[in-house]
């Protein structure tokens, strides 16, 4: 093709580049005031009955869901909030294991948010008080890379230290199912 | 140049270390053993590669005009064997041996810089471990007597004259350990133990700061170091060690109640108090620090105020969150971190 | 992906076992050994029938077809009886045996000897079910069964259901249960699955422990409730799984949580209105911890004043742990309660500089005021949470020459500990596995050798630490035989890798700073089952196990020892030689308490819950994710073909002879 041609499709493929990196590297530091909480509404997949609808994904989702920066700091206040002291790097101990397929109280992002943030009655602590709205979507966008669901661009690569799961960037997605066992 | 303005040029940083201010954060500062070590070998160095430097701008100068003479000896279209000055192999055979003196001498004095500092470090008196995190210092204190460890953030308290032996480490990227006045730099590696052994010789306060690019904020990560008499240090490191006092005026109270309760204690540690989180700098002794931050701002008020409020404006991207708190509760909790002397 | 297999040559004479009828020919052991022989198709098939001719000969020679995964029978290592003038019970603290089971331990002395000899070895293999019962509970089942006068207690883990069977009547029906009803919110603090380790019977009461820190006083024939005392806090990380101790009127209940930033102490309420009647502290200064002027450790290391302030940093050992989640003995002789305290917290050692006393060693307390009379600390500066909280052993003992009053106790780090339970003078520390992260006792000053090459490392890993966190041998106790003079030892074979880094403390939130990952011990084997002859300090015989062993031992009048793998086998082995004379396959893995007690009829029965959990079966209990090596601790990639040899469950299982 012609020279005139190729330059135009480098510069049309700059473009789409900076455009697709965008959102994942948009890194904002300054986060929204504690008393603008995670909607405490997003509740688990269950019957909405009367043909009711299940509430929209929370606007704040895409702002984390697929943010390189948020799911970098979500894995350090993984480990700092003491997260990896229940829940291990995702295989679960005290706590539920993260990096299947099954979630008890619903796998999509403002569902993790709001389960960090209220608390869960078989023994997963409210964070309310205790971290701020942004840092709870942080660390529910790490938690969801730990099954594999964010998209691998954005994931961070091979961690320091003990060699734990397999990196994220390789780990397989997992389907979201709900958990239909009850474990007591 | 003139030599005059050369000589000038050159003599400018003796006059600029000479500046008492430039003490605080100066490699001319010689405030420690080793800085001093460190200045003296310098100003040797100095002194004699500016001897060779001359010399060989003078030989070069030499050279350039008698090359404009010596034009008729061209060994090469001749193809006789042109033998040498003798007045030009002396010349040289001096110059050889004045190199090789010039350079054995540096070693010599770079060997005993060396173990003048490593003697005046031996037989260290006091054991500090440095974990260097983005973007503050977190200190600690080691003692035999384990009751008598004591954690602060930020600020580093020497007595003078007594050989301090501080181990670094790093909880996350590689960062520097460099007071300018007192030593070199250290690099603090994680997963790695490192270690410099200061010996300060002059009280005052020195600022010292990371060296190493460690991330968004590293321009921000400060350190303040007070060298006192070693009485001074003991009364320092005594009062350090008692846990903050309970707070006595009702807003202080609720100050208490919020930071003890609430996400600070999350990530800060009071000695005394439920709050004892690591992930941040120890508070129990805030309000006795010279800045906040690092270095970021000096302590006051004020600064406080805005600190606790929008630490992001200040420091965008460190690891303290802007929680937003209502007006009552930030004059609450300013109120209880100003009781933290 | 085949199992793996170990074909270990036996090193006694193959016998003919009664139970054991031919199989139908070797295609199964040949085609599973195939897996032995690593290569390709012509060494398989090669390597098959080399297998399939020694298989052969084996069945000719045993008229017993070895299956692929039986295990290995008990090798005779050190090859000569115990000692003939051997160790015995103390008689005061083990009297002889009435045919009940009042308490876990059988005794106050800990002995798990049943003195009832109607099963022996010539008849255990006719051991037949005689019923079972369903708890409905699916988590870790640690408690034995209580047997009392003719009804069996049986003690859930969360929610704690206490059910009460008649034995009198045929198949066993429920008399009453009780619903003592703990808070949800508690099994997000307890760390290593919501176990129970068992209740007590006492002068008409059974009294139990739940999750969420309450002890609870239950009128034994009626059910109802007496008194309930909440003794613990959740929201500071503080749960209760351990099984109380009833002496000298009082109720002795310890706390768990040294991997939640807790501090741990010892209660003792009194037994008839609940209220607490002294708490004693393991960390913080000597009033605190009940020290006054009758405490005298006998070493050096242990004496001083404000001791449990001075070897911490200022602050740390308000969240140190030491907490009392084991077992405790009562000497009724001299009044004094036996128990060892768990691990310093975190785990992250160079967080808390210094000895950390009290934590991981043993007390003697007076049981009436909770003053110490002596310590002796196991492991100063415990870097590997080698909790002390495993059983102690009362006996007496032969020692150079004098019989002494003993206590003796496998720890959890490695060793084979005999006190002189007057003093607190430790006799002798034997490794009764492979230690490689000490280098032994220095009895002169009473302090471990801990080998520095695994001294653990902020920011690093380091390798190959045996033994592994859960030590040698964890929670789950021994059994001494006075008949034999042998300790049954059920325990693992681990080593780790521990990986520190900082830990951050949060009220409610686990306080650990480790990344671990463990792995089988020398011999590949991750569990074995030692018979331990404690005065010449030598094993008598082993048997490798698979699987860690995680399930307490039994072991009766009748020469026969009990106990269960992971996988569900219930085995009865001989106490003498340690050959398998009997198993059973139960529903779920076994780490409950096994006991032997005379029902109404007079026959002499077998009873344990089968139900896999705990800190190694929480890969199953938990329903874990075993691609992450370092979940549950470390333990879940030591287990990770768990999930594939049992499932969960909480079933109780009780055999005896056929009439």
């Amino acid at each position: 093709m012609s020279s005139r041609c190729r330059a135009k499709l480098v510069v049309i493929g700059i473009a789409a580049l900076a455009v697709s990196a965008c959102n994942r590297e948009e890194r904002h530091s300054r986060s929204k005031p504690i008393g603008e909480t995670v909607p405490a509404g997003e509740s688990p997949n269950t019957i909405w009955p009367g043909g009711s609808a299940p509430a929209a994904l929370d606007p704040r989702a895409k702002l984390y869901d697929n943010n390189a920066p948020a799911i970098s700091q979500g894995q350090q206040l993984y480990m700092t909030m003491n997260c990896v002291g229940c829940h291990f790097h995702g295989g679960g101990g005290m706590g539920p294991a993260l990096m299947d397929d099954e979630w008890r109280y619903g796998g999509r992002i403002d569902q993790i948010a709001a389960s960090i943030a209220e608390g869960r009655p078989n023994g997963m602590p409210a964070w309310r008080g205790k971290l701020t709205a942004d840092q709870i979507w942080k660390l529910a966008a790490y938690v969801r890379s730990m099954s594999g669901q964010p998209s691998k661009d954005a994931v961070g690569s091979r961690a320091e230290g003990m060699s734990t799961t397999t990196p994220a960037t390789l780990a397989p997605r997992e389907p979201a199912h709900s958990s239909d066992t009850a474990q007591q | 140049m003139t030599m005059r303005a050369r000589a000038a040029a050159m003599l400018l940083p003796f006059a600029a270390g000479a500046c008492s201010y430039q003490q605080y954060q100066s490699i001319y500062g010689n405030a420690a053993v080793e800085a001093q070590q460190f200045n003296s070998l310098f100003v040797i160095f100095l002194v004699v590669c500016a001897v060779m430097y001359a010399a060989v701008i003078l030989f070069l100068i030499a050279g350039l005009l008698r090359r404009r003479r010596a034009a008729e000896a061209n060994v090469v279209e001749d193809g006789r064997h042109h033998e040498s000055h003798p007045a030009m192999r002396t010349g040289l055979t001096v110059w050889a041996a004045v190199v090789a003196v010039g350079l054995v001498g540096l070693a010599i004095a770079s060997f005993f810089a060396d173990r003048s500092m490593a003697s005046a470090a031996a037989n260290e008196k006091l054991s500090i471990t440095i974990t260097a995190n983005q973007w503050w210092w977190d200190v600690q204190y080691n003692s035999a007597d384990a009751s008598k460890t004591l954690r602060t953030a930020n600020e580093l308290h020497l007595p003078v004259g007594v050989p301090v032996r501080i181990l670094l480490h790093s909880n996350d990227v590689i960062h520097s350990f460099w007071v300018p006045s007192l030593a070199g730099k250290q690099d603090l590696i994680p997963g790695r133990d490192n270690d410099i052994t200061l010996v300060p010789r002059k009280t005052g306060i020195y600022r010292g700061q990371c060296a190493e690019f460690c991330g968004t904020q590293h321009a921000h990560m400060a350190l303040v170091v007070n060298v006192d008499s070693y009485s001074d240090f003991l009364k320092w490191w005594q009062h350090q060690l008692t846990p903050a006092a309970a707070p006595t005026t009702p807003l202080a109270q609720a100050g208490y109640h919020y930071v003890t309760s609430g996400p600070c204690s999350a990530c800060h540690a009071i000695g005394g108090t439920p709050a004892g989180g690591t992930v941040g700098p120890d508070l129990t002794h805030l309000a006795s620090r010279r800045s906040i931050a690092a270095g970021t701002m000096p302590m006051g008020e004020g600064n406080l105020y805005g600190w606790v409020e929008d630490p992001q404006s200040v420091k965008p991207g460190n690891h303290m969150p802007t929680i937003g708190l209502e007006p009552a509760q930030l004059h609450a909790v300013v109120a209880y971190l100003e009781t933290l002397k | 992906m085949p199992p793996e297999v170990k074909f270990i040559a036996s090193a006694e004479p193959i016998t003919a076992d009664a139970n054991c009828a031919p199989r139908q020919g070797n295609s199964e052991a040949s085609g599973s050994n195939a897996g032995v022989f690593h290569g390709g198709v012509m060494r398989r098939v090669s390597g098959a029938f080399i297998v399939g001719l020694l298989s052969t000969a084996a069945a000719v020679t045993s008229g017993c077809n070895r299956s692929a995964d039986q295990q290995t029978p008990g090798k005779v290592i050190a090859g000569s009886p115990p000692a003939a003038n051997h160790a015995v019970l103390d008689a005061a603290a083990s009297p002889a045996d009435d045919g009940n089971w009042v308490m876990p331990g059988k005794d106050y002395g800990a002995s798990r000897f049943s003195g009832l000899n109607q099963i022996n070895p010539s008849n255990v293999a006719k051991l037949a079910l005689s019923f079972t019962f369903s708890t409905g509970t699916t988590k870790g089942f640690e408690a034995p069964p209580l047997v009392v006068n003719g009804t069996m207690y049986v003690i859930t883990p969360f929610p704690n259901i206490l059910y009460a069977l008649d034995l009198t009547k045929p198949g066993a029906p429920t008399k009453w249960v009780f619903k003592p009803k703990p808070l949800a919110a508690s099994q997000g603090v307890a760390c290593c699955d919501v176990v129970n380790r068992g209740a007590v019977y006492d002068a008409g009461k059974i009294f139990f422990n739940t999750l969420d820190g309450q002890t609870i006083a239950v009128d034994a024939s009626s059910g109802q409730q007496v008194w309930r005392t909440q003794l613990g806090d959740i929201q500071k990380g503080e749960t209760i799984t351990m099984a109380p101790l009833v002496a000298g009127g009082k109720v002795l209940v310890g706390n768990s949580g040294g991997e939640m930033g807790v501090r741990g102490w010892i209660a003792a309420l009194d037994e008839g209105s609940g209220k607490l009647a002294w708490r004693a502290y393991n960390t913080g200064p000597d009033k605190d911890v009940l020290i006054g002027s009758r405490f005298k450790p006998f070493y050096a290391m242990d004496q001083g004043k404000d001791l449990g302030v001075k070897s911490w940093p200022p602050d740390a050992w308000k969240i140190g742990g030491g907490t009392v989640w084991g077992w405790l003995s009562y000497d009724p002789a001299t009044k004094l309660v036996y128990y060892g305290v768990g691990n310093p917290g975190p785990w992250n050692p160079d967080q808390r500089p210094g000895d950390n006393k009290w934590t991981t060693g043993v007390f003697a307390r007076d049981v009436n005021s909770g003053e110490a009379v002596w310590y002796y600390q196991t492991t100063p500066h415990d870097l590997f949470d080698h909790d002390d909280i495993n059983e102690i052993i009362l006996a007496d003992m032969p020692w150079q020459g004098q019989r002494r009053p003993v206590l003796m106790r496998p720890a959890r780090d490695g060793f084979f500990y005999v006190f002189d339970r007057r003093t607190g003078q430790v006799l002798s520390a034997a490794p009764y596995g492979y230690v490689n992260a000490y280098k032994g006792v220095d009895l002169r000053t009473g302090r471990i050798i801990p080998n520095h090459d695994k001294d653990t490392k902020p920011g690093r890993v380091v390798r190959d630490i045996c033994p592994a966190s859960p030590g040698l041998k964890d929670w789950n106790p021994s059994a001494f035989s006075p008949l034999t003079g042998l300790v049954y030892i059920p325990h693992n074979n681990l080593c780790m890798d521990f990986g520190a880094m900082e830990a951050n403390y949060i009220s409610g939130t686990p306080y650990v700073g480790a990344d671990v990952k463990m792995y089988a011990g020398p011999g590949g084997n991750r569990g074995a089952f030692t018979a331990w002859d404690p005065v010449n300090q030598r094993k008598a015989w082993e048997i490798p196990e698979d699987l860690p062993v995680w399930s307490p031992a039994l072991v009766t009048a009748g020469g026969i020892v009990f106990y269960g793998t992971m996988d569900g086998w219930f085995k009865a082995v001989d106490a003498r030689t340690g050959r398998q004379l009997w198993r059973f396959k139960a529903g779920s893995g076994i780490i409950g308490q096994p006991i032997s007690y005379k029902g109404p009829d007079g026959r002499q029965y077998i009873a344990f819950v089968a139900g896999v959990g705990g800190w190694s079966g929480a890969v199953v209990s938990g329903n874990l994710d075993t691609r992450d090596p370092t979940a549950a601790l470390g333990f879940v990639n030591a287990v990770k073909d768990l999930p594939m040899k049992t499932t969960a469950g909480g079933m109780l299982y009780v055999f005896t002879l056929p009439r």
